[in-house]
């Protein structure tokens, strides 16, 4: 099993979390962490160690809103054989990774789906009415 | 292997929930399944594949299923469809 953290500034995560339950219609297990704007960095090290400490025993996918940030610069330091960080997760990247999480296809290549899933689910709606009517 | 087409007749369409909806009761079939919308043909498994058909009411779409359970696959998804995806009375 692949326990999933969303790691965002402010409350990004939990309303993705809220948005995609409310499509699926059902309760998503995963843990969101809410960096506060004005919160010290090694406050938030160890706030995101301990949640991760639980888990030691499995493989971890970390998802945060936007690589360069501070999130995602923290998590840096996590990384590990059976911990994988995605930056810029969306709507459509967490559908994927909800969907294809008990497929048992391994970290790695999980996290390959879930990155192409939300680079797939941007689109230029000029460019697709484009195509349709060519 | 069988086909039927029928046409979309809830309003908003194949969107988010009734495209989860749909690839939920997808996944509970052995038969592959694909719906074929114009000149596009996606896994009825996948949400996101359903989700780029961006189709619309007033639209034929086809389900097509090849299985050993494909006659119950195609029968039960086009009653989602003609149910309006349990979403308008």
């Amino acid at each position: 099993m692949i326990k999933a953290f969303i790691i965002t500034h402010g409350n990004f995560g939990k309303e993705l979390v809220a948005v995609a339950e409310n499509i699926l219609e059902s309760p998503i297990d995963i843990e969101c962490i809410s960096f506060d704007w004005q919160e010290d960095g090694n406050k938030s090290y160890a706030k995101i160690e301990n949640h991760l400490k639980k888990y030691h025993d499995k493989d971890i996918i970390i998802f945060t809103d936007m690589f360069g940030g501070s999130p995602t610069n923290i998590c840096f330091k996590f990384h590990s054989k059976n911990i994988e960080i995605l930056t810029g997760i969306n709507l459509p990247g967490l559908l994927k990774f909800l969907t294809y999480k008990d497929k048992k296809i391994g970290l790695k290549a999980l996290v390959k789906e879930i990155k192409k899933g939300a680079i797939d689910g941007i689109n230029i709606i000029g460019e697709y009415l484009g195509d349709k009517k060519a | 292997m069988i086909k039927e087409t029928i046409e979309i007749i809830n309003k908003l369409g194949l969107h988010a929930r009734a495209s989860a909806k749909l690839s939920h009761l997808a996944n509970s079939f052995q038969s592959d399944i694909f719906l074929i919308y114009h000149e596009d043909r996606v896994n009825a498994k996948s949400l996101l594949g359903i989700l780029t058909l961006a189709a619309s009411v007033g639209n034929p779409i086809t389900i097509e299923a090849d299985g050993k359970d494909e006659k119950e696959a195609v029968q039960k998804i086009a009653e989602m469809f003609k149910n309006k995806f349990d979403e308008e009375s």
